[in-house]
């Protein structure tokens, strides 16, 4: 098993294009020595399936293809054809006093165009594949005839799919759902990115339309858009790193030591220390956040306590404050800080609970044979505990990473609405210093409508992460190391 | 069909699921927007309308919608009322359009955003509906509303929108047992009695909303360049009345810089009012209940804002002329009922029950002259305050740069000495203020 995963990144990409190329090899081979009822499969999909007597396919087959070219003529080519131009006709409406509505003409909804096209597309690439394949069926059944095999009747078709083909049972919900909700929405991201629907253009009333790679050449600077989107953007994504780094360092670091002392021989009650961790889990983030904002606000309790014992006063007197408060989650730098230090009692909980299963499987022989050589408690944890957790749990650390830089939660329930940025650079273009990408996406679609510029910043973060996650898995699934552990 | 919805979900959901959850679902409508619609309208037909205010109105709303039935008793009405607030209606609408309300609340301060999106019915277009089913024209709504209700109401001189609550604006409130009448006339010497009774005078900076009444007062202006797509300001100039932009930040910087002014942040004047700090505040009618159980409803009193120190000189501060404001749908598919329900819904009847039952002041003279209303403590501050008051037309892009602006000023990262940084300060500020928004 471990021999088969060792492909790299390059014979991966490369088998994938080979499998593409047999695909269609497969399909070529059929047309070309397809006999009669496989050729005319290309135009009636049911025809190869009714010449070897799979009536029921066949019909499932014509009327899905019935069902496609109804589909295309009753409804893409209202879409499609505007597709070029996302629609030209204005929206005009003259008020007709007898029937007390308004006339309106048949006008264009970019935004309909945009996303019924898509869906247009995706539906056609799905048929053009069946179609492919439907082809190569009837040339494979064609053959089985040929040879005098035992064709399927429908019935035995379908227990083929409780049995050796059960994956593919299993799997069609799934690869439904994200094409529906993944695949659609992030494919329709990537075309708003290259069309200029904002503010300006929004529909119904107004359209919008292409404008190519001008909204990503604004990003870095160029272009007419307020002049410090690009820094901006570069502070945002800076802060975003960082924060994602320290906090999943953090949470990660302190979830291990927490399951090391909670599993610790001389630890009493251990249930009850993780059950009450876990309690933070079970509260919604939503409450906790929001009274853990209301106790660090500037007329918060946590600063009516520090005043009271003096704390306040004193870091006044040192200068490291220049208010009558502690500015907790209002000033850059403080609120940097806090941010990262509640998250770290948000995320422990959740690393306790890995490192915890991850500790009760350590090598039982490995450790007694260290601790009979003399290994010391510390040696043993740095040279066994902690390697053999860091390979365990790598692939989350990396998903943790990814997660951290879109954790829209934390920052927004933390800032919205009690951090106002001093920074009159980034106040121009919305943003603040404890912004992360997603949650300054996130204002600029919600209160600017800037659907164009959050799309890019959209794709900006996506690639980032995709390139940071290719990179760290293949770096971590590389080599050896899984038998190091066998 | 909610289009915007699936793009939401593509731009951040796909990122981060847990947002789902915050995502506010507008609620359904039946008009579809698609194409000319050329059905006539038969006498039986029903006429579906959705109409959306403020979840303390629904009360009120829901038996007034029950007089326009009775009203209107020839024509069979289906009328739904859903929840939204007056401040949040332009983000709900705008997410889809053709699947908001048919007739809907909204503050003053959203009405050019709904406007340049298309989502204003030109309501002026249907005036034959109205003189045929309610024997008025729009000249007798505008002439029925106070100026500047109307004004804050209309674009190039046209009606978008029918006035309904007036008074949205801010004022000075004050616990009258610490401060005297002469007290409360300029800011300097609020602050100087304030801190002698060892109390803190409380207004909010960081908000483009507030802090440009300091500006105005002093003869600043903003408004809509000819296209709508940006703010004209003159903030980092010299205002018409001879004062700098440069003057006016360090009159509030002196204020701000003053022990006993509090900087409120944007919201939390509320709470500040409830710790029992303040002996005065710059807020608006919401927070007349509050004042009154804290200081004692004898205690409480209302009055114009203060003067400031420019130059050498006390100016008076201005502030913004707010409103509340029903509006209707340009998509809605029964446009003509929706309007005739709109101006049923702000005619002088309604706005008199309005007052009656939720204190809202109205906008129409003749109810805001009736002896119930202009005895009211608010509204005689609210009145003395709107010889000083503007309507304030900026764009989406004027809010953050001038709330960063007035948190630098509350924070104390300008100096009152540094007249240079101030410029600077102002220059920047402006250019983000004007930027073309998009």
């Amino acid at each position: 098993m471990a021999s088969k995963k060792k492909k790299s990144a390059g014979q991966a990409i490369g088998g994938f294009f080979k499998a593409i190329g047999g695909f269609f090899a497969e399909f070529g081979k059929a047309v070309a020595k397809g006999d009669f009822f496989t050729k005319l499969s290309l135009i009636w999909m049911g025809a190869g399936y009714a010449r070897r007597k799979q009536y029921i396919k066949a019909i499932i087959m014509t009327v899905l293809e019935a069902a496609v070219i109804w589909f295309t003529v009753a409804f893409s080519t209202r879409y499609v054809p505007k597709f070029g131009t996302l629609g030209t006709v204005k929206a005009e409406m003259i008020f007709d006093p007898v029937t007390m509505k308004n006339i309106m003409n048949d006008y264009d909804h970019s935004f309909k165009i945009l996303l019924y096209s898509l869906i247009c597309f995706v539906v056609w690439f799905t048929f053009f594949i069946i179609w492919i394949k439907n082809v190569t069926n009837a040339y494979k059944l064609q053959l089985k005839a040929q040879n005098g095999e035992h064709i399927n009747t429908f019935i035995e078709d379908v227990k083929t799919y409780k049995d050796e083909k059960f994956h593919i049972t299993l799997l069609t919900l799934p690869v439904l759902g994200i094409v529906i909700f993944t695949v659609i929405p992030i494919l329709l991201l990537i075309l708003v990115a290259f069309t200029n629907y904002d503010q300006n253009h929004m529909p119904p009333t107004e359209l919008f339309t292409w404008v190519g790679f001008d909204n990503f050449a604004r990003l870095f600077g160029g272009g007419g858009l307020s002049s410090t989107f690009g820094y901006t953007f570069v502070r945002v994504l800076g802060w975003t790193l960082v924060w994602a780094f320290f906090s999943t360092l953090t949470t990660y670091i302190g979830g291990i030591l927490l399951s090391l002392l909670i599993n610790n021989r001389r630890t009493k009650l251990p249930k009850l220390w993780r059950t009450l961790f876990v309690v933070t889990i079970a509260v919604p983030q939503f409450v906790s956040l929001l009274l853990v904002r209301n106790f660090f606000a500037n007329g918060g309790i946590v600063n009516t306590f520090c005043e009271a014992i003096g704390l306040t006063g004193w870091l006044n007197d040192i200068g490291l404050i220049s208010t009558s408060y502690i500015p907790f989650l209002s000033a850059p730098g403080w609120a940097h800080v806090m941010i990262i230090i509640i998250n770290i009692w948000i995320g422990v909980p959740y690393q306790m609970l890995i490192a915890t299963g991850v500790l009760m499987n350590l090598p039982a022989d490995q450790i007694e044979s260290a601790r009979i050589d003399g290994a010391k408690p510390r040696q043993i944890f740095a040279k066994i505990t902690m390697p053999y957790m860091l390979f365990i749990t790598g692939p989350t650390l990396v998903t943790d990473f990814v997660k951290n830089i879109n954790n829209f939660n934390v920052i927004y329930l933390l800032t919205e609405g009690v951090y106002t940025t001093t920074n009159q650079a980034l106040a121009n273009s919305q943003a603040k210093e404890v912004d992360l990408l997603v949650t300054w996406l996130f204002r600029l679609t919600q209160d600017y409508y800037n659907y164009k510029m959050a799309s890019v910043i959209g794709i900006m973060v996506f690639i980032i992460c995709s390139v940071f996650t290719l990179v760290a898995f293949n770096r971590m699934i590389k080599g050896d190391r899984e038998e190091t552990f066998q | 069909m909610k289009f915007k919805k699936v793009l939401a979900l593509g731009l951040v959901g796909a990122m981060t699921l847990s947002l789902a959850a915050c995502g506010k679902s507008s609620s359904g409508s039946n008009n579809a927007g698609t194409g000319s619609s050329d059905e006539t309208n038969a006498s039986g037909e029903t006429i579906s309308l959705v109409l959306w205010g403020a979840e303390e109105d629904q009360t009120l709303l829901t038996e007034l919608v029950e007089k326009f039935e009775a009203t209107y008793s020839d024509q069979k009405f289906d009328i739904q009322i859903g929840v939204e607030s007056e401040s949040t209606a332009k983000d709900t609408i705008l997410t889809d359009i053709e699947a908001a309300a048919d007739v809907f609340a909204f503050s003053s301060d959203q009405i050019n955003d709904l406007y340049a999106a298309g989502a204003l019915a030109d309501i002026e277009s249907m005036e034959s509906a109205l003189t045929t089913y309610a024997g008025k024209t729009f000249d007798d709504v505008k002439n029925a509303n106070g100026a500047g209700a109307v004004e804050a109401a209309s674009i190039d001189d046209k009606l978008y929108a029918f006035p309904m609550v007036g008074g949205n604006g801010y004022y000075l409130i004050y616990d009258s047992s610490v401060l005297s009448e002469e007290d409360v006339a300029s800011w300097d010497s609020l602050l100087a009695a304030a801190d002698t009774a060892g109390k803190k005078v409380g207004m909010t900076l960081a908000s483009g909303w507030y802090s440009a009444g300091f500006f105005y007062g002093a003869g600043f202006s903003t408004s809509l360049s000819d296209d709508g797509k940006q703010t004209v300001c003159d903030f980092n100039g010299t205002s018409a009345d001879g004062y700098t932009g440069v003057q006016v930040t360090q009159g509030m910087l002196d204020i701000a810089g003053n022990n006993a002014f509090m900087a409120i942040a944007d919201g939390d004047g509320s709470n500040q009012l409830a710790s029992g700090q303040l002996c005065a505040l710059v807020t608006g009618t919401w927070d007349t209940a509050n004042g009154k159980n804290i200081w004692g409803e004898e205690n409480f009193a209302a009055t114009k804002l203060p003067t400031f120190t420019c130059n050498g000189e006390q100016v008076q501060m201005g502030s913004v002329d707010s409103y509340k404001f029903i509006g209707v749908n340009a998509y809605s598919e029964n446009v003509g009922w929706a309007t005739l329900l709109a101006e049923f819904l702000t005619n002088e009847e309604s706005q008199a029950e309005r007052y009656a039952q939720r204190s809202l002041i109205p906008t129409n003279t003749a109810v805001a002259s009736s002896e119930d209303v202009a005895s009211d403590v608010t509204v005689a501050a609210i009145a003395a305050q709107s010889d000083y008051a503007v309507a304030q037309f900026v764009t989406g892009n004027y809010w953050d740069p001038m709330k960063t602006f007035g948190e630098m000023i509350a924070q104390g990262t300008l100096s009152a000495d540094d007249e240079a940084g101030i410029q600077d300060a102002l220059d920047t500020m402006v250019e983000g203020v004007t930027a073309i928004s998009e």
